[in-house]
């Protein structure tokens, strides 16, 4: 009889792809053919040898040698897993903390008198003092940092003094002014920015 | 055994280690197993087998508790063993002399089984010789064989496991078996 089964026929039947009628006519088929008979013990006992090997068990203490080993989870600082969930907190903290250093420095930073405003002032270094003199008119806002004011003349628009203390016997058309607060003073300078920008746009 | 399985994964991801041993004492016969199988020496076996857990502690957010645990595991394990078998020198043999065992042999660190002195020692001669014929099969027809015949899993867990098509995973099934029966002729 002539032998029709292939090496994928032997391959199907032992990965159960065969048909019921197929494997039929393969079990006839093998008291017939040699070469199938020994191919199919072959692969039997193969598979056989192979399963009988399969009782292994791990070395004793083999779980108390993982248990050892591994490694000590830190638990997570809670201020890490908050940090995470909020990213924009963190930033806009982040953000403020750096400015309120640089405004502070610049608040604390220099002694030296000021002055911003178009006409002719005084500057008394001994009591550190910024003298609009009797009969002198300023036209426009002044501005004077780190120094006393003493207005005897008049000046035509705002007065501000930062840092500073101010007598008026003269006459001051605009807003009278005295920052020395820090935070008054951070106001102040948001608000000219912000003036500035508008009016030079 | 899945839920009790998803329980103890849950509990361990709570930061409950001493569930993790109950993980390993459900897995650690089949984890070495693969091991020992695929590099046939019980000392890397051990090293590897350990490894796994370890790895798999270690990774465990990234386990899918929608997906089998043993499967994942056996996924590292056999990555492990692959990776093992890569850095070896060639011609690695169990004949060959264990470094500073002199005298000792792959076949005497075989595992002991609790059995007569007598049939202990056919027993390992038994499991040796046929470890041996695993052993010179290629790692990826190796690796096939031991999941389908000594772990006796499916061939869709041994595509994820081995992440190969299941096509793939068949044709490995059946060139490792044919290659171990041209050697199992002569038995």
């Amino acid at each position: 009889m002539e032998c029709f089964v292939s090496v994928n026929d032997i391959r199907r039947y032992f990965d159960g792809e065969m048909k019921q009628e197929e494997r039929d006519q393969f079990y006839l088929h093998l008291p017939d053919c040699i070469k199938c008979q020994e191919h199919f013990e072959e692969v039997k006992k193969t598979i056989a040898l192979t399963q009988s090997a399969s009782h292994i068990e791990a070395p004793p203490a083999f779980t108390s040698k993982v248990m050892d080993n591994l490694p000590h989870k830190k638990p997570r600082r809670r201020w890490k897993t908050w940090i995470h969930n909020h990213p924009l907190i963190v930033a806009a903290l982040v953000c403020f903390i750096f400015s309120s250093i640089v405004f502070w420095l610049i608040w604390i930073g220099s002694d030296e008198v000021t002055i911003s405003g178009e006409g002719n002032v005084e500057v008394i270094r001994e009591t550190n003092t910024v003298l609009v003199p009797e009969g002198e008119m300023i036209e426009g806002d002044l501005v004077v940092r780190n120094g006393n004011v003493d207005v005897q003349g008049e000046v035509h628009g705002d007065l501000t003094v930062i840092h500073g203390e101010m007598s008026t016997t003269g006459q001051v058309t605009g807003d009278v002014e005295e920052i020395n607060q820090m935070l008054a003073w951070i106001w102040y300078e948001i608000k000219t920015l912000t003036k500035d920008t508008w009016s030079s746009s | 055994m899945d839920e009790w399985m998803k329980r103890c994964v849950q509990k361990v991801q709570e930061g409950d280690t001493d569930a993790f041993s109950e993980i390993v004492n459900a897995f650690k016969d089949r984890v070495y197993q693969i091991s020992y199988r695929m590099l046939g020496n019980s000392q890397e076996a051990q090293d590897i087998a350990q490894e796994a857990f370890l790895r798999a502690y270690t990774n465990l957010s990234s386990y899918d508790p929608n997906r089998k645990f043993s499967t994942w595991l056996f996924r590292i394990t056999t990555n492990l063993s692959i990776d093992k078998l890569r850095k070896r020198k060639p011609n690695y043999s169990l004949d060959a002399e264990v470094e500073g065992t002199e005298g000792l042999d792959g076949y005497s660190q075989l595992a002991a089984q609790d059995v007569l002195p007598d049939e202990q020692v056919v027993m390992l001669e038994w499991q040796a010789s046929i470890q041996k014929e695993i052993s010179a099969l290629p790692p990826k027809y190796r690796a096939a064989i031991i999941l389908k015949y000594m772990e006796d899993l499916s061939l869709q867990e041994m595509s994820e496991i081995l992440n190969l098509p299941v096509a793939t995973v068949k044709t490995h099934v059946h060139r490792g078996r044919e290659a171990l029966r041209k050697r199992l002729k002569k038995w």
